[in-house]
């Protein structure tokens, strides 16, 4: 709500400290948050986490993360659910891989390229539907991807089809480690790109749409193009990140662009809480984890870890709609302000 | 618009403007496709699409009444489908094991009714529970984004419902041939399975007597009422929770209904729904959200275009060119062709 | 038999009243008025049981009706709201609205009876009955709304602005169907920005300023008062 003509003070008055400090505030970086990538980036090299397998863990785990953070600056922040989100995640995929297959074009520039045709559509997809109330920009995400999904399963000459499509991989090496670190610095690239962004006043646009369109127009706010805006860039970063997941697990079948696949998106990052952006990407660690591990060992009981997904999603949404980065501020505020009305307001 | 509703105008006026309507002319123009389709590909296609298009009518009316009383946007309504399907056979194929043993015409006529309507009294229980447990849950908290928020829980419970299914019945199919063990009947020289007609028998029959519940009946206008105007019904006494709770059980009776009555099409195994739940949402979309009597007709006309794309253009693709065509009509048209008694479709 | 004690109410985190009490007896027809976004209409809603009051109590015949929700305020203490909005339902017909307003009445005999009622009060709606009410004029869609909220037979009757939006001649019609209800013995609670006319047919009135009732008194009274002869009626 700080109007810029109320900061009266320059950046060449502040000391350096503050300077760094406004710099990582824009970012969305603070000394908690900084800790966790320091965790994460050490973590490979920690047993247990150095097997092979569980690096393969990490590796789908960060992978979702990315995928929570493009998600919630859409949901937490028009509020628009992209429903054929994984969609676009396979068509920045395919795309890579396929100029890979047949143009011998680099794994390294492929994903970048695939970013053009997820953004177009994204973009295409959002000028036509969001005019509309949201929830029929949803539906309409969805058979986008319904749509999408049938013409990949279809256009077998092109793609395949069912029988998967061969993608080169980044790297000759067998190990996952490499691997980890470029998709934890994609992750990085998304979040503070995302960060940066909803922190500049497009944020407090985008917020103010969410939450309450007519008000918003009221107050001068033009919601298609914020919400074109913002809908385009996050199909673009899902184009990106398919681009990885071409590239990394070596074989693309149109099942990745199936609903399910956007369901499961959806539910960590609403478990870790709407317009929070990290909060799906930190929660999607340990659960992703939890689910692994739940379905190597429980073989006979496939399909529970989704049953999980759906549960949490539910109960999240009825009875702790902040999630858990709702669970981190509650916490944070009793440590930082020790006042009696703080902690009652803390304790409801 | 008083205006010209005070004035007299002679039956064929009144006739020839409907008629020139979008949905007279919609209606108009699927009889023409129809009559073609049978010229050409023989009168095989019409009669299909006539089968599945009654028990699609089904399904949508329920959907589009669910969204019209409770502004529930169902991602779940297929897994109604599923159940149904399933009991149907858990209570069918035990009877007819029996009956094979002990031979009665009687009851081997009557067993297949045993089966529907078994399903049709646990999809209203199941659309009673998920009421109470879930969405009442939620409204009772927060109606703020009720629409988003409600549409997230129904994916939470399709999600749950399916794997629940997957892990106590398994992902097999079970099916049945047919219900009825008679020689195919003639029709327009068209050999056609008593199944069928008896299918579309019970289509007709529900629908004559859901519209008649709807129409004329105290409960069925309380319906109404409350997809009018919510207020205006509580005003004049209607009790909300009670008039909810009837519609998704109505709905989900009515989907598990086309569930059981379709079963020796669709064998029933957990993600059957999915399907059945695009083509609902395809009927809903074409002929406007909320609008019940439009869905009945829409039903079939949804029906026709898959099988006309089925036969001239191939059967794997009669997903994407229906999808195609409701992305269009939405575009064009998001009230859709029948015009929708919700309001609030354009944010603009 | 209405006695409003005390309430606070509002929406959300708006407070609109603050320690409204008012009284209506048996036979009376009240008159509520006061300027735009006083709170008028909030105190009809709260007492319709539309809005949860925060704080107060509501009774009716001694019996506390705060929070009560609408459909059982309508149902079992016979108190009938004809909001301002009239949230008609559009796509019926007239006759369909009047049957859903005797909603609460599961007898026949005695739905047929207020329905004769209603069409000799109003003889519009009977030459009109099989019409969607959305296609009514604006005349008609009051007195539909109106006739709607007396189908369910009321004891007491609240009326949220029925001059808005209309001409005067129609207003007059308006007024002169409510006189005819309360001659056949309906208590009525009225809330209106027309003081001029709703002072003269009514018995009793309060004035009601910022979401505190300021005065309150026999309506020929208020009429010869300084305050609201200065701030109503221009004079």
């Amino acid at each position: 709500m700080t109007q810029n003509s109320s900061v009266k003070y320059t950046y060449e008055e502040q000391e350096p400290i503050e300077r760094i400090k406004r710099l990582a505030k824009k970012f969305g970086i603070s000394p908690v948050g900084l800790l966790s990538l320091v965790i994460l980036l050490i973590l490979p090299f920690i047993p247990p986490f150095n097997q092979e397998h569980l690096l393969r863990w990490l590796v789908g785990a960060a992978l979702i993360a990315a995928q929570t953070i493009a998600f919630d600056f859409t949901t937490g922040y028009i509020n628009v659910v992209n429903f054929g989100f994984a969609a676009f995640l396979g068509v920045g995929g395919y795309t890579s891989a396929l100029l890979a297959v047949n143009f011998g074009i680099s794994p390294w520039i492929g994903i970048f390229l695939g970013v053009i045709p997820s953004a177009v559509l994204g973009f295409l997809t959002g000028i036509l539907t969001l005019r509309l109330r949201g929830i029929f920009a949803a539906l309409m995400s969805w058979f986008v991807g319904l749509a999408l999904l049938g013409l990949t399963r279809n256009l077998t000459e092109l793609t395949r089809g069912p029988l998967g499509l061969n993608a080169p991989t980044f790297l000759e090496t067998a190990s996952n480690r490499p691997y980890f670190y470029i998709i934890v610095a994609m992750m990085m690239v998304t979040y503070l790109t995302l960060r940066w962004i909803t922190n500049a006043h497009y944020g407090l646009a985008f917020r103010a749409i969410g939450q309450n369109i007519d008000a918003a127009r009221a107050s001068g706010i033009n919601p298609t193009y914020y919400r074109v805006f913002n809908f385009t860039l996050q199909c673009a970063f899902a184009g990106w990140l398919g681009g990885f997941y071409a590239h990394y697990y070596g074989i693309l079948t149109p099942a990745l662009m199936a609903t399910s696949h956007t369901v499961e998106v959806l539910a960590i990052s609403y478990v870790g809480g709407r317009g929070s952006i990290w909060g799906g990407a930190f929660t999607a660690f340990p659960f992703v984890f939890l689910i692994e591990f739940l379905r190597s060992n429980l073989t006979e009981l496939p399909g529970l870890h989704l049953i999980l997904y759906g549960l949490l999603l539910i109960l999240v949404m009825i009875f702790y709609p902040g999630g858990v980065a709702q669970v981190y501020d509650t916490i944070r505020d009793r440590i930082t302000n020790r006042s009696p009305q703080n902690q009652s307001a803390a304790a409801d | 618009m008083a205006e010209t509703a005070l004035k007299k105008r002679s039956p064929f006026i009144e006739f020839v403007s409907k008629a020139t309507s979008s949905a007279g002319l919609t209606i108009i123009f699927t009889i023409i496709i129809a009559i073609v389709a049978t010229v050409v590909a023989g009168p095989f296609t019409l009669l299909n699409a006539i089968v599945t298009g009654g028990m699609w009518a089904l399904l949508a009316a329920g959907l589009s009444l669910v969204f019209g009383v409770m502004n529930l946007v169902n991602f779940a309504h297929g897994e109604f489908f599923m159940i149904g399907g399933l009991t149907a056979y858990y209570v069918f194929t035990p009877i007819s094991a029996y009956l094979k043993e002990n031979p009665s015409p009687f009851l081997t006529a009557l067993a297949p009714f045993a089966g529907i309507i078994a399903a049709t009294i646990v999809g209203a229980l199941v659309g009673i529970v998920l009421e109470k447990l879930v969405f009442y849950q939620l409204r009772k908290r927060t109606k703020e984004q009720w629409v988003m928020n409600s549409f997230l829980l129904t994916v939470g419970i399709s999600v749950i419902i399916i794997n629940g299914v997957q892990i106590i019945w398994g992902t097999n199919y079970k099916g049945i041939t047919s219900y009825w063990d008679a020689k195919p009947l003639e029709v327009l020289g068209v050999f056609i399975s008593v199944d069928r007609i008896v299918v579309f028998g019970i289509a007709m029959v529900t629908m004559a007597i859901f519209w008649y519940f709807l129409q004329r009946t105290t409960t069925g206008r309380a319906i109404r009422a409350v997809s009018q105007d919510e207020t205006g019904a509580q005003m004049v006494g209607i009790d909300l929770n009670r008039i909810q709770v009837l519609t998704l059980a109505l709905s989900s009776a009515l989907a598990a209904m086309a569930g059981a009555s379709l079963l020796f099409m669709f064998p029933s195994y957990p993600t059957v729904g999915l399907k059945p739940l695009y083509i609902a949402w395809y009927v809903v979309i074409l002929v406007g959200l909320g609008n019940v009597a439009g869905a009945l007709v829409g039903g079939f006309i949804v029906a026709l275009l898959q099988t006309l794309t089925g036969y001239f253009i191939g059967v794997t693709w009669d997903d994407v060119i229906p999808t195609a065509f409701v992305m269009l009509i939405l575009l064009i048209r998001p009230s859709g062709l029948f015009g929708s008694e919700v309001k609030g479709v354009h944010e603009q | 038999m209405l006695k409003v004690s005390e309430i606070d109410a509002g929406y959300g985190f708006l407070q609109v009243l603050w320690g409204v009490s008012l009284e209506v007896h048996e036979g009376e027809f009240v008159a509520l008025v006061g300027p735009n976004g006083a709170g008028k209409s909030t105190t009809l809603r709260t007492i319709a049981g539309l809005i949860e009051p925060m704080a107060g109590e509501i009774s009716i015949n001694g019996d506390p009706i705060g929070g009560m929700p609408a459909n059982l305020v309508i149902k079992e203490k016979g108190i009938s709201y004809i909001s301002e909005s009239l949230n008609l339902f559009s796509d019926m017909s007239v006759e369909e609205n009047l049957l859903l307003g005797a909603y609460t009445i599961r007898d026949k005999a005695q739905q047929k009876e207020s329905l004769a009622f209603v069409y000799d009060l109003f003889h519009r709606l009977a030459e009109r009955k099989s019409q969607l009410a959305g296609t009514l004029s604006g005349g008609e869609r009051k007195m539909l709304a109106i006739a709607r909220g007396i189908m369910s037979n009321p004891d007491l009757l609240l009326v949220d602005e029925p001059s808005l939006g209309l001409a005067p001649n129609l207003t007059h019609d308006v007024f002169q169907a409510l006189l005819k209800l309360r001659d056949q013995g309906v208590t009525i609670l009225l809330v209106e920005q027309n003081v001029n006319t709703t002072l003269h047919i009514t018995d009793r009135g309060y004035v009601i300023e910022k979401g505190q009732i300021i005065m309150e008194g026999a309506s020929k009274k208020l009429l010869n008062n300084k305050h609201v002869q200065a701030a109503y009626l221009g004079i």
